[in-house]
């Protein structure tokens, strides 16, 4: 099992690497590039440029920038310098290389719109995406299981029939058409806040020091303010996984439902109830993990609709914010950290195969 | 797996067809004389007849590309064309009446159902023309991986992988940005071109498991060249699955097109599906519900149509089903 784990985060690696030269492979396709910024500016002359691009390491040839970028090479160092300040190997964290630059070191560069750290501005947006993130996942993942189940169970009764007519039109409906509908439901009627995250006229807009401050003083309206702002996207958010798969489930199901062992226990004359969950469920759930595992990077792309929509100031938020102002280094933070946690979660979806079906040998 | 009926040994003919055609050709009752063999898609076909659904889904998709074809030119009005009062601007549209049945937009009082008939031409465009670079690509790359082997399919799986890791649409909206300056048909190419990873799965795997039967090692032993094993043997055998995850993508693509141009990084030249609702968006609060529900439905029509379609295919190149 060790091993399996060891492996298999071994061959994510070369994975990982390969979604770095992509990323960066975007970033040198950009228009403009980094000195972009200063066509308009007539106080930069051809040698001002130069200077900047020699201070920012830009002279040198594309291996090297790359090199840099990740943090293997000393940006101070001569060509493909591989060893930091401190006389040991620049990749290795900073307390024992001596090196800060590279995604290696956490450094993402700086927001070319507001200046900041591009980690900062990620870590700030990633609260409310994984809030809303986490919400989905729960409800989808729940909803689903119990209708899949029962429809399995109860095949071709009038739940199923219409279980599976939602499923077709959710899974057809486009996420973003559903939001802007709930938005004129639920906005021209008042009944459940459209936008945002918070009401803004009786809170501090969400995670700044003042909204802390706030919710110790009253966590219980903070709560249910968030929770009254979470449930118009959590619900655009799962639709169409729960379409999708509540149908997983119930083929699923069906098809551990028609194994011998569970005829078996039937005619050893168990009750049904623990024969239906016991044997047939607990079976008909492990595609189901693997395929959640799988599923779990689309919160994250979905969430850029989502968060557009009703103005969730998340991740997706940031994106769209990045790519509109070609804030290149906020985009490729973005870009290495959903794949990151696509890499994850594809990581974890296969350990947890491996761990919940213990016929499998690696 | 659908790929391993090849040739069909036993016609499949009711004996009310052979009677049907004994009678016409006025042959004796010889039942032997009037079998004919299908070939391996009449049979699909004669499956695929009998699926419901997915003729009502043939039947729809064929009525949406008649539309997204001659439409334009029937309809009154031009997807340029403002309204009558294009002196006022009017937040508040009007909703659907006799002369604009889909309504009008507010702003600038465009008819809404020239605008989702002249969508239909973009967005529908936009899917089947990305999906077939998507397939030919996948297919090439496929073909490859799974017939050289080693480190070629190794090299080129590895590249499947980090694209697949990649959120795409993150990617795409970056590239339509970069690049798409609203132009269909670099919104195609772009779209094209990411969305080749699951079909050169596939055909590797196909690829895989049919160059090691009988029939392709025969080949291989009387001389036959690569490539016309590569096209004759393998390629025709494999053609079913691809089919199925081409309609897929089609689907798939339609809806991330929408989504692109929703953001507003898509075609903004001519109307989509995707960039009518974008402009709604802003209009939501005043009430014109019929200006983004008509491009929706539409989306939604189309893609359950192209799914059932889908479902039919699978099931006719099933072996296991037989209809």
């Amino acid at each position: 099992m060790t091993k399996y784990i060891v492996r298999r985060v071994i061959q994510a690696i070369p994975v990982l690497i390969g979604i770095t030269i992509v990323v960066y492979g975007i970033l040198l396709s950009a228009p403009g590039g980094p000195t972009a910024k200063f066509a308009q500016n007539p106080r930069m002359t051809v040698e001002a440029k130069e200077r900047f691009k020699k201070a920012w390491g830009l002279d040198q040839p594309i291996p090297i920038q790359y090199c840099r970028w990740i943090g293997v090479c000393d940006p101070n160092g001569e060509g493909f310098d591989l060893i930091g300040p401190t006389g040991w190997p620049s990749f290795l964290p900073t307390p024992i290389s001596g090196s800060t630059n590279g995604l290696l070191h956490g450094d993402f560069g700086f927001s070319i719109t507001s200046g900041e750290a591009v980690a900062d501005r990620i870590v700030r947006a990633a609260l409310p995406t994984f809030i809303l993130a986490f919400f989905a996942l729960v409800i989808w993942i729940s909803t689903a299981v119990l209708i899949g189940v029962y429809s399995a169970i109860k095949r071709y009764s009038w739940f199923d029939q219409i279980a599976t007519i939602f499923s077709y039109i959710g899974f057809a409906m486009p996420t973003f058409w559903l939001g802007i509908m709930l938005v004129y439901i639920f906005g021209v009627s008042g009944l459940l806040p459209v936008s945002g995250m918070v009401d803004i006229r009786t809170s501090p807009a969400f995670g700044n020091d003042a909204y802390w401050k706030y919710f110790g003083q009253h966590p219980i309206n903070a709560l249910l303010d968030v929770g009254k702002h979470l449930i118009l996207p959590v619900f655009t958010l799962v639709v169409v996984n729960i379409a999708g798969d509540s149908r997983f489930v119930r083929a699923s199901m069906i098809d551990a439902l028609n194994q011998d062992y569970v005829r078996t226990a039937k005619a050893k004359g168990l009750p049904g109830r623990s024969v239906t969950f016991k044997h047939a469920l607990r079976n008909a759930l492990l595609p189901v993990v693997t395929n959640i595992g799988l599923e779990i990077p689309f919160l994250f792309t979905g969430a850029i609709v989502t968060e557009t929509i009703f103005s969730w100031p998340g991740i997706g938020k940031l994106t769209i914010d990045a790519t509109t102002q070609f804030d290149y280094p906020v985009l490729m933070g973005v870009l290495l950290i959903t794949s990151l946690i696509v890499v994850l979660a594809n990581l974890i979806a296969d350990v947890a195969y491996a761990v919940v079906d213990p016929r499998i040998k690696y | 797996m659908s790929h391993e009926i090849k040739k069909v040994s036993l016609p499949e003919v009711t004996v009310a067809e052979i009677e049907q055609r004994q009678g016409e050709a006025g042959t004796p009752a010889d039942y032997e004389v009037g079998l004919q063999s299908l070939s391996q898609w009449q049979l699909a076909w004669r499956k695929f007849r009998n699926h419901r659904l997915a003729l009502i889904g043939l039947g729809i998709l064929s009525f949406l590309i008649l539309v997204a074809l001659v439409g334009p030119f029937l309809l009154p009005f031009s997807f340029s064309d403002v309204g009558t009062r294009p002196d006022q601007i009017v937040s508040q549209g009007r909703g659907p009446s006799l002369a604009h049945p889909f309504g009008e937009t507010g702003g600038l009082q465009r008819d809404v159902l020239t605008l989702v008939v002249n969508g239909a031409r973009t967005s529908l465009f936009i899917g089947f023309s990305s999906m077939a670079i998507g397939v030919i690509i996948g297919t090439a790359v496929g073909a490859i991986a799974g017939f050289i082997g080693g480190f070629v399919d190794n090299f080129l799986m590895r590249i499947v992988d980090v694209m697949l890791s990649l959120p795409i649409l993150f990617v795409i909206l970056v590239f339509s940005k970069f690049f798409g300056q609203g132009s269909a048909l670099i919104i195609v190419i772009i779209f094209g071109l990411f969305s080749w990873m699951g079909v050169s799965r596939l055909v590797r795997s196909l690829f895989l498991s049919i160059r090691e039967r009988e029939f392709v090692e025969a080949a291989r032993a009387v001389g036959v060249r690569d490539r016309r094993i590569i096209f004759k043997h393998i390629l025709p055998n494999a053609l079913s699955p691809i089919v199925v995850a081409a309609s897929l993508i089609i689907a798939g693509n339609i809806i991330s097109e929408a989504f692109v141009s929703f953001l507003g990084f898509g075609v903004t030249t001519t109307p989509t599906w995707g960039n009518i609702l974008s402009q709604a968006r802003t209009f939501i609060p005043q009430g014109n519900w019929w200006w983004p529900f008509f491009s929706g439905t539409a989306i939604i029509v189309t893609v359950l149509a192209v799914n059932f379609v889908g479902d039919g295919l699978r099931d006719a190149f099933d072996p296991r089903s037989r209809a």
